[in-house]
């Protein structure tokens, strides 16, 4: 009885304490994702707590079909954990299955940590409690859609909190005027580059004569870079290298017969070239350590049990025991000498004899059994 | 249809799973064995709960690896923790052969001696431990965090050998096991 009562209460401490263990304090990085990472994230929706921070969506007022445009998020009355991370949703519906801006027909172009996602993370500074991140997005078709923006942050009790907008927000996506300079339908912004080289941005436009390119680093300080042209609608300009993993933004001003143009700020993040190596020697030498590991175990294994346990077929335990045996009978040398006979020693025999014979010759045996 | 990530984390979470059970019942084996633990009705159960869980383990293993390379962002192994995750999982894949192997051919002699024990509960073990480092490197790859961060493990550094090297253990390796088959099957015929 009372180790059950042991056995329940074990359990039932290890089930109280998954429910601290249910976040993930490091968070889950940037990626594309349903709202609460569809159950990935904080575990069961059920044990998030209510956020207090406060979301709202904005955006320009006139959104074309085709052509990139921003949607920002402002959150306020932030109360984080001591990590001071949140994660941060942009989503067009509220289901956490299916509500992304992509199932919605909706492109994320770039967003404000240099991807392409609709979550994001953020580590807000020592007394932040307010932040606003921007996405850039395209619709592919005309008509409405509802936005909403969610957050998911840790407490101070290590609870995991979740917020959504209390109401969606609405955008209109209607036809582009006739003749409006903008980028190219397929046209899709990069979103990396790798450190110490300078960054070539070829650019494909429409209805386009000229156009201004401008970019700015983290200070804010807003910079010119020459544009070229290669062709009819394509342009070439280029970013200087960045030294250290950090993002740039850009923009470019088209002008041409209808009225001018500035696209979103797209961002840009900077990162160490990729890590290469040789896949065949490390595939090669995968398998060599399968087949070399495998193979000592195993060797091993047959050494240390065939030496000490002998197959039930092997009789030379049962031969050398009785090889035991019989050398285990003393050989007469090493007897006393019998007692000599009442009558004294046999005829011609020395004392030296009777000490070696004197047993063989009591027991009849001396000389072939004639005495 | 299911994303290769998604297929990743449920082979993923199979493998670690089973590897984690068989881990404890070999641990139990041992105590077991060496007379520390004195339950001897546990013996066998302990015996093919081991070695089930294993197997079974071993068997989601090819699917993890495979679904792990095709989820990975970017193309191949293009970072030293995804190298060292391979080099991890068929380290253990090896372990975990040899004593699977080991169990199969010499049945229950792999408990007789008190090194053959040792042996046997230290190369399921050490299988097991292959398995829950690969999974803690995948962690840190994915959230930037792992249980085993206390260790400071240098998931960053490869080591990789001259594919020369390389070849001769393969070889070496291969030989090895055609060798010891060769022997266990000879062992058990008539003297």
């Amino acid at each position: 009885m009372k180790s059950r009562f042991h056995t329940v209460f074990v359990l039932s401490l290890l089930l109280t304490c998954s429910a601290f263990g249910a976040a993930e304090p490091g968070g889950n990085g940037d990626s594309i994702q349903d709202m609460q990472c569809g159950g990935a994230c904080h575990g069961d929706a059920s044990i998030n707590e209510t956020s207090s921070a406060i979301l709202s969506l904005s955006s320009p007022e006139t959104i074309y079909v085709g052509i990139p445009t921003t949607l920002t998020l402002t959150a306020t009355n932030l109360e984080t954990s001591s990590t001071r991370l949140i994660g941060l949703f942009l989503l067009t519906d509220t289901t956490g299955h299916s509500d992304t801006p992509q199932d919605a027909g909706w492109e994320v172009l770039s967003d404000a940590n240099g991807g392409a996602v609709n979550y994001l993370e953020q580590t807000l500074t020592p007394g932040q409690n307010e932040t606003s991140i921007s996405w850039v997005i395209r619709a592919s078709t005309l008509g409405s859609t509802t936005f909403y923006a969610a957050i998911h942050h840790g407490g101070g009790d290590s609870s995991p909190f979740f917020g959504t907008t209390a109401t969606g927000f609405e955008v209109s996506v209607e036809p582009v005027p006739e003749n409006l300079p903008r980028l190219a339908a397929d046209f899709t912004p990069p979103t990396l580059r790798t450190l110490d080289s300078p960054t070539e941005l070829n650019i494909q436009t429409q209805f386009t004569d000229s156009i201004q390119f401008e970019w700015k680093s983290e200070d804010g300080l807003i910079s010119n870079a020459l544009v070229n042209s290669t062709g009819d609608n394509s342009w070439i300009t280029t970013i200087p290298a960045a030294l250290q993993p950090t993002t740039v933004q850009w923009r470019v001003i088209l002008q041409g017969e209808g009225p001018e143009q500035t696209t979103p700020w797209f961002t840009l993040a900077a990162e160490e070239s990729s890590w290469e190596v040789s896949e065949n020697a490390v595939y090669l030498q995968a398998f060599a350590l399968l087949f070399m590991i495998a193979g000592i175990v195993i060797t091993l294994q047959i050494r240390f049990t065939s030496t000490s346990t002998p197959s039930k077929y092997d009789e030379t335990p049962l031969i050398l025991e009785e090889l035991a045996l019989t050398d285990a009978q003393p050989p007469s040398q090493e007897l006393a000498p019998p007692p000599l006979p009442a009558t004294g020693l046999p005829t011609d025999w020395t004392k030296a004899q009777w000490d070696a014979y004197g047993h063989d010759y009591l027991a009849g045996k001396y000389g072939g059994g004639q005495v | 249809m299911i994303s290769s990530e998604t297929l990743h984390v449920v082979t993923t979470e199979l493998v670690v799973g089973a590897f984690s059970v068989a881990g404890l019942s070999f641990t139990l084996c041992l105590l077991l064995h060496l007379g520390i633990l004195k339950q001897p009705s546990w013996t066998s159960v302990f015996d093919h709960v081991a070695h089930f869980t294993l197997a079974f383990g071993l068997v989601a293993t090819p699917f993890a690896i495979l679904s792990g390379l095709s989820s990975a962002p970017g193309e191949g192994l293009n970072s030293p923790i995804l190298v060292n995750k391979m080099f991890l999982s068929m380290t253990g894949f090896g372990f975990a052969l040899g004593c699977l192997i080991s169990r199969w051919r010499l049945g229950g002699k792999v408990w007789s001696t008190t090194k053959s024990v040792v042996l046997h509960s230290s190369s399921g073990l050490a299988a097991v431990g292959s398995m829950l480092l690969t999974a803690s490197a995948g962690g840190t790859f994915t959230r930037g965090e792992s249980l085993l961060d206390i260790f400071h493990l240098p998931y960053e550094q490869v080591l990789l050998f001259p594919v020369l090297v390389s070849v001769i253990g393969l070889l070496l390796g291969a030989t090895m096991l055609v060798l010891s088959w060769k022997r266990m099957n000879s062992s058990s015929t008539v003297h």
